[in-house]
């Protein structure tokens, strides 16, 4: 390659400093509830938590892992992300599929009917009734079954598989193969950056997926791991203070549990990552340089 | 996406909730669930299911354990002989979810909230709930002996009753916490007028008893509640109405609220009042105390163990104490106290039950039933000498601690009493609560005038506003910004942004008792 000048290592040196000091900083607030949440309460009342714990101990935390609340929405969460990512990777692999091969007749209008989706919805209350008369409230597949297709994941899907050789197909077709076995012996495996991506988009919606359970599910033996923990949160906001009875305020969790309720619920999600990080970087190159 | 889906959902809401009021009426013979569809009817399925009893489902507010697997539900289960499927609403946002159950008739029986009388007069005025009052009459013996008349006036909605309510004990809530070891190291004594509070401020900043330097301040408040509670009481104005020749008037248009002002902008201009105090938070506040910078904060008795935790592990000689009534310049002295009502529990028209509903809630207000739900049982949970209930730890915690959850309804003579085992659970809340409440004078303890009042639609249009508005006021002029002068201009403004509408209709209702 071309030869570096003393400008260039000097830009390189201000912009890796510069990142990393960007990196710390996001880092920080993170930290702060980590340390909040191995630190012992009296420690965080006086203020003395910042990045580091003072007084360290785990009890809080295994408090907040063993109670059974906790356990059971976790295990909720954890199933529904497991069976809807794989629900949502294959049905939407599926259908960006037909999408992409332009020569079939009436694709442009279905594209039309997928983007129309994109754009409008029925609003809340229609949505509410419609589940309850599917007898899809206090059911968990509703955390899945509306929301199982994104179409802008299909479509990022479909765009990479437009970029597949055409060629590719053809050949599979002369040696024999049907268009299921081109799917998922072919095109599917070549697939593998985009699909482990947009597993990685979907199994983080669906573990953060705060909104649609708040809305329909009522029964509290259903409730998933983000409605848990806005109620443990938000129990304490300040908002909240001033309807509340002398007896919820001598009920309330310490700041020390809520902490500990957000590094458990955060933690298992931000551990796929290092696990995705390399289909990551090829996955979002969709829609630069083919070729 | 879920802060657009946020304020989608209040306006979604709105929208929604508006279109099933006009639905509601219609819809009512039509709908197979039979929301309205009549008591006779039901009347006949209870006859016809041979009076076995059907489970119940109720809503009640959000609790740290799930109301199904604590022990209480089993405990009432087995009171009451109904079978209860208990669901909760969310910590955050309650009401929209409350809303968007209430608009799509949600078939619960019994449905708890916390004492906001605004929400259920909304409810019981659109149709959207059963009137009790038939209903107490016909099975709510227990009921009718243990809620007051005067509760129950509190409830009327167009002179029907639509909700059963849990009066709170009236209590001094909060007051001013000191260090007294600063105190005792400086020969001081406890203030007990405004003047000793200054001077006892001023040699808190002069001689430094902390060792802070010039990093403490001596008094700190939270941004949020700038009138100082314990000190308005000594200007007058320790409730946010009080009663003046016969009618109530708010906090804003006696002349303690500038009084109160001056003092306080003269605190913070001498430097006795934390310079950041307009942005403390309830946190920062305690950080501030717990720390050793602040000597003086206001400080509500149930958060006394958390504080006196964490200041004995950062100064294990620190003592603490409340500053009793302070008198101000014509003897003036109160500690505001708070009333009212902590739950209200109503039956939705969408209820398949509503006579079961009621005869379940009148059982577990059995006098022993009521008992057993509230404290457990005697050598097990509390032990009683001398007229007092003491909870026995960690049992009494544990399986009684969510107590109030259960209640629909409550003794409202036998309550109390029993109630103060839970304040008995820390030694040191205990101590907090008997000063504030035995220890201070009657006289001194004021009660909030519009506790019991009824639903005041113009009053609680405003209120959250108002006192916003009021606290923005204040900060200002305490940190100097606008002068005291300014008051007769802010009073103009508080009046014409609901104030004066505010204080007509509070005080129709206020004359209407009184006669």
């Amino acid at each position: 390659m071309t030869k570096r000048t003393k400008g260039d290592l000097l830009l390189d040196i201000g912009v890796y400093a510069f990142l990393i000091a960007l990196g710390l900083i996001m880092l920080l607030p993170l930290a702060s509830v980590f340390s909040k949440a191995v630190s012992e309460e009296w420690a965080i009342t006086s203020g003395k938590v910042g990045i580091l714990p003072v007084g360290f101990q785990l009890d809080t935390l295994m408090q907040v892992i063993s109670s059974s609340v906790f356990i059971r929405a976790f295990c909720i969460s954890v199933g529904v992300t497991a069976v809807g990512t794989l629900i949502s990777i294959l049905m939407t692999a599926l259908t960006a599929y037909p999408l992409s091969k332009r020569n079939l007749p009436g694709i442009s209008f279905c594209m039309v009917l997928f983007i129309f989706t994109m754009l409008f919805s029925g609003g809340l209350i229609p949505n509410y009734l419609l589940m309850r008369q599917l007898h899809l409230v206090d059911n968990l597949w509703v955390l899945i079954l509306p929301g199982m297709i994104s179409v802008f994941n299909m479509l990022v899907i479909k765009s990479y598989y437009e970029s597949l050789p055409e060629a590719l197909e053809e050949s599979a077709r002369i040696d024999g193969a049907k268009t299921y076995t081109i799917l998922f012996r072919i095109i599917l495996p070549l697939s593998m950056p985009v699909i482990a991506t947009i597993a990685l988009f979907y199994a983080v919606g669906y573990w953060n997926d705060y909104f649609g359970p708040m809305i329909y599910i009522n029964d509290t033996a259903l409730k998933t791991l983000q409605l848990y923990l806005q109620d443990v949160v938000m129990d304490a906001n300040n908002a909240n203070l001033t309807n509340k009875s002398i007896d919820d305020l001598m009920n309330m969790s310490p700041e020390g549990i809520r902490a500990a309720t957000v590094v458990a619920s955060t933690v298992p999600i931000l551990l796929v990552y290092p696990f995705m990080q390399k289909y990551f970087i090829k996955g979002v190159l969709i829609g630069s340089v083919k070729g | 996406m879920i802060m657009i889906n946020r304020k989608w959902l209040s306006l979604v809401l709105c929208a929604g909730l508006a279109a099933s009021m006009a639905g509601c009426g219609s819809s009512g013979n039509t709908n197979k669930e039979g929301a309205a569809g009549g008591t006779a009817e039901q009347t006949a399925g209870a006859q016809k299911e041979g009076g076995s009893k059907p489970e119940l489902k109720t809503l009640n507010i959000w609790s740290k354990d799930d109301y199904n697997t604590y022990t209480l539900a089993k405990v009432v289960e087995e009171q009451t002989g109904y079978k209860v499927k208990y669901e909760m609403l969310p910590a955050d946002k309650a009401m929209d979810k409350l809303n968007l159950l209430i608009s799509s008739a949600e078939p619960y029986d019994v449905i708890t909230i916390t004492g906001e009388k605004a929400a259920y007069t909304d409810y019981a005025k659109m149709g959207a709930l059963v009137d009790l009052t038939p209903l107490i009459d016909k099975y709510g013996e227990n009921i009718k002996a243990s809620i007051s008349p005067e509760s129950f006036e509190a409830m009327k909605v167009d002179g029907k009753i639509y909700a059963i309510p849990n009066r709170t004990s009236e209590f001094v809530g909060s007051s001013l916490m000191i260090r007294t070891d600063w105190l005792d190291k400086l020969g001081l004594k406890m203030p007990a007028t405004l003047e000793e509070l200054t001077a006892v401020l001023k040699a808190f900043k002069e001689k430094d008893p902390g060792g802070n330097g010039d990093k403490g301040a001596p008094l700190s408040i939270d941004g949020a509640l700038a009138t100082m509670v314990n000190v308005t009481g000594a200007f007058g104005i320790a409730t946010g109405w009080s009663e003046v020749d016969g009618k109530l008037v708010a906090a804003p248009l006696q002349p303690g609220f500038k009084e109160y002002l001056s003092y306080a902008a003269d605190l913070y201009k001498q430097g006795l009042l934390d310079k950041e105090f307009a942005v403390n938070k309830d946190a920062t506040l305690k950080e501030k105390f717990t720390s050793g910078r602040v000597g003086v904060i206001p400080l509500p008795w149930y958060d006394i163990p958390g504080i006196a935790d964490a200041l004995t592990k950062n100064f294990p000689d620190a003592k603490y104490a409340y500053v009793p009534a302070l008198k101000g310049k014509d003897g003036q002295a109160g500690l505001g106290m708070s009333g009212g009502f902590d739950r209200l529990t109503f039956i939705p028209k969408s209820s398949k039950h509503p006579e079961d509903a009621i005869k379940w809630i009148n059982a577990k207000l059995d006098k022993d039933t009521f008992k057993l739900i509230a404290i457990g049982e005697e050598g097990k949970h509390f032990t009683y000498k001398d007229g007092v209930y003491s909870p026995i730890l960690p049992l009494f915690t544990d399986e009684r601690g969510l107590a109030s959850n259960y209640l629909t309804g409550i003794d409202e003579k036998l309550y109390p009493v029993y109630w103060q085992a839970r304040v008995q659970k820390d030694p040191r809340l205990f101590a907090g609560f008997t000063f504030l409440n035995s220890e201070v004078p009657a006289e001194y303890r004021i009660s909030d005038p519009l506790a019991l009042a009824p639903s005041l639609p113009e009053y609680s249009k405003n209120n959250a506003s108002l006192n916003q508005m009021i606290n923005d006021f204040a900060v200002k002029v305490i940190v100097g910004e606008e002068s005291t002068d300014a008051v007769a201009a802010f009073i103009e403004k508080y009046n014409a942004a609901g104030g004066e509408a505010s204080s007509k209709e509070v005080n129709e209702w206020y004359a209407s008792v009184k006669k």
